[in-house]
């Protein structure tokens, strides 16, 4: 699992002694276990009921959706780990992706220039969050939500709201690109990015440092970690993963649309957290799953296809997601609870 | 105003039961889907289950997408896909960003027909059935000129940006305006306000900053057109002449109250009615003529012209009949001029 | 905080965006003389009125220290329910009008519980709500407008009381003198400040927190509703798009006119002046027909000046009170 917890999960006996609870214990209790059972039941009820759901077109669209939705998810979790949040994902997304239009259709540079050029935006506008965070010690959900409202705006201005359909054919080839039969290319780059995180919050410093940062800012300063620079950082992946997903999105789609996250990139909020909190991922910063994130995106997508091939309207299923991240809240709090009142957290 | 367009449905359906064939189950499931949620495909829901009961098809639905949003039609019309529906009646969410997903249907054995907006060439679309809005705005600024006296400044209100038909609409008022060699000029576009806050905010403040400045609106979308004649009454001006867009009833009784000179319709029954049909015969057996009649706009060499009326305060009271005469007319001459039927 | 210090700040707040807001009105009435004009004036206090309200709705939650971004997804469902239920139902116009209110008050009252019960972050709740109100508002009309707005309703919306005073000033002024009087005088209004302003020292000296939290996100469920219900007499359509956009307009008002997003500090008078502002500006880029798109940009901006002097004069302050000990 790539969950990392600050405190280890063990069960304190009389005797001053502690005993770690039997790894298969900790398996099933996780977060994790309990949404791949979901996603299991999910789609086994789902594909019984509806003949199509198992489809290699619905497969396709599904695997893609996942792809998407999950770095949507992965780009809100970087941030809140370290304790932060970020409302302008949507707003660097669409903003990222419109100065990829730009790049690959009005300047006409090859896709090996414009795609890195686009991430790197990305990183940028993460990291004028970030810098300003910091340095004013303002909570960034203001920062963001300001932020938002200028990175929108100015992308909006330059682009005078015109979108880009004129993207080179490649764009859209690989969001329609197969591997394996039936999944999708862009599932298979938010996998890589999958691998990456875990790698990067698992086994490199960094990635230690920007738990310690996130779990408690004052200790990890007294411990010599450069909590400041660590938070930007983290905004910059915020950013470089929005502006990939926006990629993402636009390959999708075949175009690059400035309503692609909705006014002012708000559409994306209730995925950006829904995934990362399904999955485990605390808001209060510290500990992060990614291996969550990508179950909770894949749960969620899931069941919002399930619903809409058995003809729910497309209506209801917005309040469905609503009341799901509810649960999710409530449960995982739940759980908190249950399993402090044993000693087990 | 639901109820007239379903009276006027009916009775063009009642008309067109001699032409069209009654086909016994058939395996077409027509969707009907728009860009997003707008007054304007409110006769398409009517249109999809006419079309149902006349031509026996499977399936006649009307699905809308949550929001003008590319993403959102596109994932609809995946799931509808994946649902069994084989033929779409598509409003595009972006000229050719939609062509990714038409491509989709395509080789899953689907069909499509873009219709009230156009897919740009090269489409994997059929054709495209829709007003020729370019012409209609064309028609109706002409109209404006001549109820203006020939010589004025002219505001335009338009629709969504994404909107395919947007760009079409201002080039044509621009056109009318220019071949008055400098009596009419248009002093103002505002644009994207096909919503009712955007339009409310946008058009009330430049009527309070620039009402003495004008002297004819044209609005070439729905919302704009209705908000346009509110606020005319709203201050009680008749000196500004104004021709909308539509038949929403508040435009038709600003018409009859003199606030505004009329309104360009267009055939949105029609278009759903008569390209369920279409879709229908080609999947029995019928094929689409290589040289048939095509007409070509800015986006497209495959238009069929789904018809458009100047409606003035004479004709208010029988619009639906004017466009029943339209619809009437295209489905009869359809088969003969379009398709090849074995 | 010492009540002198508390009586300053609540001077302060309010001067500086008053300042503002006459200096801009000069300035572009100087260049565009029609700005002054009854109707201009007419569609600018209207669009001021239903700012305000929905600014107030977020106010008493900032004031508690926390977040409400369920509140423009209340004002919709609200609004549409209301044209749904006088349309549909036959249900007459001021029971419609108690409904809806009833709707805000005990959604938000919901939000309160939950919060307040389980500890969960207000952010997520009301992230969570957001999503169901809208989910239910699209459920209800399937995205189409409820077109049956009562002539009467009409009339409020988009008519005057007195030369250019639009009849939405009203329910405006009863929000705000409402409000003004709730934080100065009541007592819940007291122990909503000291809950956002130092919430440990709150629960140790007695304050039922879990109540209080329900009364601010009750109070803001029922600005919600009447902001829902005053655009939708504005607009003439019960549309359901209603609420999309308060996210920004909710929070920057109150910022500017001084409010701590820490909670603990407000100022109905500042939040009056900041929407004054946040109304010329945006009404001033159409007059001069600079791209309406500008409005975005200058929000956030306006945001992060207004944060930045906040956060400065709370260091002033704390140096002072540091210096003066």
């Amino acid at each position: 699992m790539s969950s990392v917890v600050t405190e280890p999960l063990t069960e304190n006996t009389g005797t001053g002694e502690q005993e770690r609870l039997p790894v298969l214990l900790r398996l099933l209790l996780s977060n994790e276990f309990g949404l791949l059972a979901l996603i299991v039941v999910a789609a086994a009820i789902f594909a019984t009921a509806l003949p199509g759901f198992t489809s290699p077109f619905s497969l396709f669209t599904l695997s893609r959706q996942i792809g998407i939705d999950t770095m949507i998810g992965l780009a809100m979790m970087a941030v809140i780990v370290s304790g932060g949040l970020d409302l302008s994902v949507g707003a660097i997304g669409a903003s990222s992706a419109m100065a990829f239009g730009y790049f690959a259709e009005r300047l006409g540079l090859p896709l090996a220039a414009a795609i890195p050029f686009t991430l790197a935006l990305g990183a940028l506008l993460g990291g004028i969050n970030g810098a300003v965070v910091v340095r004013s010690g303002v909570h960034s959900f203001i920062i963001t939500l300001a932020s938002m409202s200028i990175f929108f705006g100015v992308m909006i201005y330059l682009t005078k709201a015109q979108a880009f359909n004129g993207l080179p054919a490649d764009v859209t080839a690989f969001g329609r690109m197969k591997v394996l039969g039936s999944v999708s290319a862009l599932l298979v780059v938010t996998l890589a990015v999958c691998g990456g995180l875990t790698v990067l919050y698992r086994l490199t410093r960094l990635g230690r440092e920007i738990l310690a940062a996130g779990a408690n800012p004052r200790a990890a300063e007294l411990s010599g970690v450069p909590v400041g620079r660590t938070v930007i950082i983290c905004h910059m992946l915020t950013g470089a993963l929005a502006a990939l997903a926006g990629l993402m999105l636009t390959a999708r789609t075949g175009a690059a649309v400035p309503s692609m996250a909705g006014h002012l990139g708000q559409d994306w909020l209730l995925p950006a957290f829904l995934a990362p909190v399904l999955g485990g991922t605390l808001l209060t910063g510290g500990r992060v799953s990614v291996i969550g994130t990508l179950l909770g995106a894949t749960f969620v997508t899931v069941i919002t296809s399930g619903l809409l091939l058995m003809r729910v309207s497309e209506f209801w299923v917005q309040a469905f997601l609503g009341f799901m991240l509810l649960a999710a809240v409530l449960i995982d709090r739940a759980r908190h609870t249950i399993l402090k009142a044993r000693g087990m957290v | 105003m639901r109820t007239s367009l379903i009276k006027g449905g009916l009775a063009a359906v009642a008309a067109l039961m001699l032409v069209a064939p009654a086909v016994a189950g058939s395996d077409t499931k027509v969707a009907l889907v728009p860009g997003g949620p707008h007054p304007y495909f409110g006769a398409w829901e009517q249109a999809g289950k006419d079309a149902m009961k006349d031509f026996g098809l499977a399936a006649g639905d009307y699905r809308v997408p949550q929001k003008w949003e590319l993403a959102q039609q596109s994932q609809l019309l995946e799931s509808l896909l994946t649902q069994g529906y084989n033929s779409f009646l598509i409003f595009p969410g972006d000229a050719v960003g939609t062509n990714a997903v038409v491509q989709e249907i395509v080789d899953n054995k689907g069909m499509a027909i873009a219709t009230a907006g156009c897919l740009k060439d090269p489409t994997p679309a059929l054709f495209c059935m829709g007003t020729d809005t370019g012409n209609s705005a064309y028609l109706g600024t002409k109209q404006l000129i001549k109820a203006m006296g020939g010589k004025g400044r002219i505001a335009h209100f338009t629709g969504f940006l994404v909107d395919p038909n947007t760009q079409l609409r201002i080039d044509a008022v621009k056109k009318a305006a220019d071949e008055t060699n400098g009596a009419v000029t248009v002093v103002q576009v505002i644009a994207d306000i096909d919503a009712p806050q955007p339009a409310e905010e946008k058009i009330n403040a430049y009527l309070a900053a620039h009402a003495n400045d004008v002297d004819g609106i044209v609005t070439t979308a729905w919302v704009p057109a209705v908000t346009a004649a509110n606020s005319l009454r709203k201050i009680g001006d008749k000196r500004i002449k104004m021709v909308g867009i539509d038949h929403d009833e508040v435009v038709l009784k600003a018409i009859k109250d003199g606030f505004v000179n009329g309104t360009m319709l267009q055939n949105p029954y029609g278009q759903g009615y008569i390209g369920s049909y279409v879709l229908n015969k080609l999947r029995s057996g019928c094929k689409l003529k290589e040289d048939a009649p095509w007409k070509s706009n800015a986006l497209t060499k495959k238009f069929v012209d789904s018809g458009t009326v100047f409606v003035d305060a004479g004709q208010v009271d029988t619009y639906v009949d004017a466009m029943r005469g339209i619809t009437k007319t295209i489905l009869a001459n359809f088969e003969k001029d379009y398709m090849t039927c074995s | 905080m010492d009540k002198r210090f508390g009586m300053q700040l609540l001077d302060n707040d309010w001067a500086g965006p008053a300042l503002i807001s006459l200096a801009a009105i000069l300035v572009i009435s100087a260049l565009q003389p029609s700005f002054l004009t009854p109707f201009n004036i007419l569609v600018l206090l209207s669009a001021i009125a239903v700012n305000m309200v929905i600014a107030l709705g977020q106010l008493v939650i900032v004031g508690v220290g926390q977040m409400n971004l369920a509140l423009g997804s209340l004002g919709g469902l609200v609004g549409v329910c209301f044209v749904g239920a006088i349309e549909v139902l036959g249900v007459p116009t001021p029971l419609a009008v108690l409904m809806g209110l009833s709707i805000g008050v005990l959604a938000g009252m919901a939000n309160g519980y939950v919060i307040a019960r389980t500890g969960i972050s207000a952010f997520i709740i009301t992230l969570a709500s957001l999503q169901i109100f809208k989910g239910i508002n699209l459920g209800i009309t399937k995205a189409q407008p409820f077109y049956g707005v009562p002539d009467v309703v009409k009339q409020f919306g988009n008519t005057a009381v007195i030369g250019p005073i639009p009849w939405l000033i009203a329910p405006m002024l009863i929000a705000a003198l409402g409000l003004w009087y709730l934080f100065r005088r009541l007592r819940i209004g007291r122990y909503i400040l000291s809950m956002g302003g130092n919430r440990q020292a709150a629960e140790l000296s007695g304050i039922d927190t879990v109540g209080t939290v329900i009364w601010a996100h009750a109070i803001s469920g029922l600005l919600a509703a009447a902001a829902g219900m005053m655009l939708v007499a504005r607009l003439q359509i019960g549309q359901p798009t209603i609420g999309d956009d308060w996210l920004i307009s909710s929070f920057a008002a109150p910022v500017i006119g001084g409010a701590a997003l820490s909670g603990g500090h407000v100022s109905v008078a500042g939040t009056f002046f900041g929407v004054v502002i946040i109304a010329i500006i945006t009404q001033a880029l159409v007059l001069f027909s600079i791209d309406p798109f500008v409005v975005q940009i200058v929000l956030g901006s306006l945001i992060l000046w207004a944060v930045g002097i906040n956060r400065f004069r709370e260091w002033r302050f704390a140096k002072m009170a540091t210096a003066g000990a």
